[in-house]
């Protein structure tokens, strides 16, 4: 796996779960079961972005979250650092950065206290994490922040700090949900820019969202999913082809879903 | 050393916020300010009157009167005779008199000559005062207790525990201790109750609710920690309020019942405070991690709450029940909760058993691990923590 710069392999991962009557409702469905993600299988190379694309519902937060350990597969396993997220999700969790809209800081903290107090969660011993936060906080320019409490600062200068933080245990794979989602223009800069900056550092970086451009900015590798199925996987180039990522997604959506909306 | 960090993260976040602390404090000093208000109202009419009275006709009753007004510490009754009743009535009116007494002619004599059967008017006497006012008021009730002792002497028949022998053999800590041991529990258990109440929801449920929690769920930490690191640090800051309530109760009780706080400290012995704060102490973290494991299970603080107001009530009940209803057999030391309310029971009668308080403790504490157990469960349950 390390020779080959494969860094993640997913190998035919399944989710499904069950819907409760208000959610029947809600998906307009009778069935009591929805398949999330149905087989799911791919890989993601070491220094590299891969981008799973898809419309809402395809499974693309089921699939990182799974890959992150949050929740477990009922079938199929994935491989983070030739680690099993089912096996060894105490190892995948060293080995990786999760960001998500969902997971918060407490505001009431400062930047330089969740950083020592994340580290700790990491086993990161003090003189490491100290050196750490140094580097990092001069670098995405937190270091003037360091001792404000977060509730105080600006809502791009409290996004670096959660990605500051998500990486706090120098993990090898960030994995990002739906990374600009709902954020304004600026902020939504800071993420994209943090990202490449990750690139630079050599991280492998995996993230979801149904944004062509930001796909085509930011990745190396794009996989599309819709219904939890993995339609198309390779290469930025390999995937559009002669066609622009937005033209070639609704091609393979028409042929799959044999409408377009 | 994850976990020393999850607690020291939990304190930090107390300590260092000055209204969470005094939303802890406060009640226990609201307490004692309420309580020691209420007391000193109500033994305000200790501080002594200087009755000044006027009085038309005579009877032996008015030194008795005397004497039983200044036999109390502070009070004294000047008697002024007069026959113009309306000048006397008029002083009393404006409140420059206490009062205006008046005998019947012949008072003594035509008490002494009445016959109840006879169907003749009897002898009188009037009291003219003022209700509105508390010095008025306070000689009235004297008055009137004083003469109906009379009447009753002249009509003596038979007398109960007459003379000095003391009758009564609860001395005076034994009292105390039985007003104190049929609501101390129940108010105990109680003060700890909301004062782990407001700190868990907010730390637990509030945190789930916000997403802070999950971003604690992503790292490496193992579960039985990350409950762990919620009750322990919980139990001791609940504790602090608990404690301040506590002693808001103790301090300001003497005040309210009238007895002094070193009579009261007194009339119990080392073990028994010894098994007092052990008991208490199991039940701080038993309580913190009811409230923890119910506030995990639920999505929002809202419905955490709601859950949580039910288990107030049915230990409310339970409290009660040990205070109110005597000779809860030995089986209670299993029931967690009402097995200390139990414990703490005996102990304010002077009744208790030191295994019975050891096994009540040494349940709760085996209770606390197997809720936090439970737990640290939930937290890996992605239904429970992660389910829409």
């Amino acid at each position: 796996m390390e020779e080959t710069g494969e860094i993640v392999r997913v190998e035919g991962l399944k989710k499904t779960f069950t819907l409760s009557r208000k959610q029947q409702k809600i998906e307009k469905t009778g069935l009591s079961h929805k398949v999330a993600v149905d087989g799911l299988s791919f890989s993601a190379y070491r220094g590299q972005i891969y981008g799973l694309l898809g419309p809402n519902g395809a499974g693309k937060t089921t699939t990182l979250r799974m890959l992150s350990t949050l929740i477990k597969p009922d079938a199929g396993d994935a491989f983070v650092c030739g680690h099993s997220v089912v096996r060894e999700a105490s190892k995948v969790r060293d080995a990786i950065g999760f960001m998500t809209s969902d997971l918060k800081l407490e505001a009431f903290f400062t930047p330089s206290y969740l950083f020592d107090f994340f580290g700790a969660m990491h086993g990161i011993d003090k003189d490491a994490l100290a050196n750490r936060k140094k580097s990092l906080f001069s670098r995405f320019g937190i270091d003037r922040f360091a001792e404000v409490k977060v509730q105080d600062l600006s809502t791009g200068m409290k996004q670096k700090i959660s990605l500051v933080v998500s990486i706090v245990h120098d993990p090898d794979v960030v994995i990002f949900d739906e990374p600009t989602n709902g954020l304004d223009v600026l902020t939504a800069k800071v993420v994209t820019d943090f990202l490449l900056e990750l690139k630079e550092m050599g991280k492998s970086v995996l993230l979801s969202t149904h944004i062509f451009s930001l796909v085509e900015k930011l990745c190396d590798r794009v996989g599309i999913i819709i219904d939890g199925k993995m339609i198309a996987d390779g290469t930025l180039d390999e995937v559009r082809g002669d066609m622009t990522l937005e033209e070639r997604f609704f091609e393979t959506y028409h042929n799959v879903k044999g409408e377009i909306v | 050393m994850k976990l020393l960090a999850l607690i020291k993260k939990e304190f930090s976040r107390f300590f260092s916020d000055p209204k969470l602390i005094i939303t802890m404090i406060i009640p226990g000093v609201l307490i004692f300010v309420i309580y020691s208000l209420m007391g000193t109202f109500m033994n305000e009419e200790d501080e002594g009157y200087d009755f000044k009275v006027y009085r038309t006709g005579d009877s032996v009753a008015v030194s008795m009167l005397k004497a039983a007004v200044e036999a109390t510490e502070g009070y004294t009754l000047t008697i002024e005779d007069i026959t113009d009743a309306e000048t006397a009535k008029t002083a009393v009116k404006d409140g420059k008199y206490t009062a205006y007494i008046v005998f019947s002619e012949g008072f003594d004599e035509a008490v002494g000559a009445y016959e109840a059967g006879s169907g003749k008017p009897a002898p009188t006497i009037e009291i003219y005062y003022r209700s509105g006012d508390s010095e008025s008021m306070s000689f009235y009730s004297i008055a009137t207790s004083v003469l109906d002792a009379y009447e009753n002497a002249l009509a003596n028949k038979f007398d109960i525990n007459r003379g000095d022998t003391v009758y009564d053999y609860s001395d005076a800590g034994k009292i105390v201790q039985n007003v104190m041991a049929g609501i101390m529990p129940f108010i105990i258990v109680i003060f700890i109750f909301s004062a782990c109440m407001s700190i868990t929801l907010e730390s637990v449920a509030g945190e789930k609710e916000r997403g802070t929690l999950a971003t604690v769920l992503v790292t490496s930490v193992p579960r039985v920690h990350v409950a762990l690191g919620k009750v322990i640090p919980l139990s001791c800051i609940a504790l602090i309020g608990a404690v301040s309530s506590f002693l808001g109760m103790v301090l300001s009780l003497p005040k309210i019942i009238g007895v002094s706080v070193g009579s009261f400290v007194g009339s119990f012995g080392f073990l028994s405070y010894f098994m007092l704060l052990l008991l208490i102490l199991s039940l701080v973290p038993l309580i913190v991690a009811i409230i923890s494991v119910v506030s995990t299970a639920s999505r929002t603080v809202k419905e955490s709450s709601g859950y949580t107001s039910v288990i107030m009530v049915i230990t409310m009940v339970l409290s009660l029940v040990a205070s109110f209803v005597s000779g809860i057999g030995g089986w209670s030391v299993v029931v967690p909760i009402l097995n200390a309310v139990v414990a703490m029971q005996n102990i304010l009668t002077g009744s208790y058993v030191v295994w019975q308080c050891l096994v009540s403790v040494l349940m709760n504490l085996v209770y606390t691990a197997v809720i936090v157990f439970v737990m640290a469960k939930m937290l890996s349950s992605e239904r429970i923590m992660f389910g829409k």
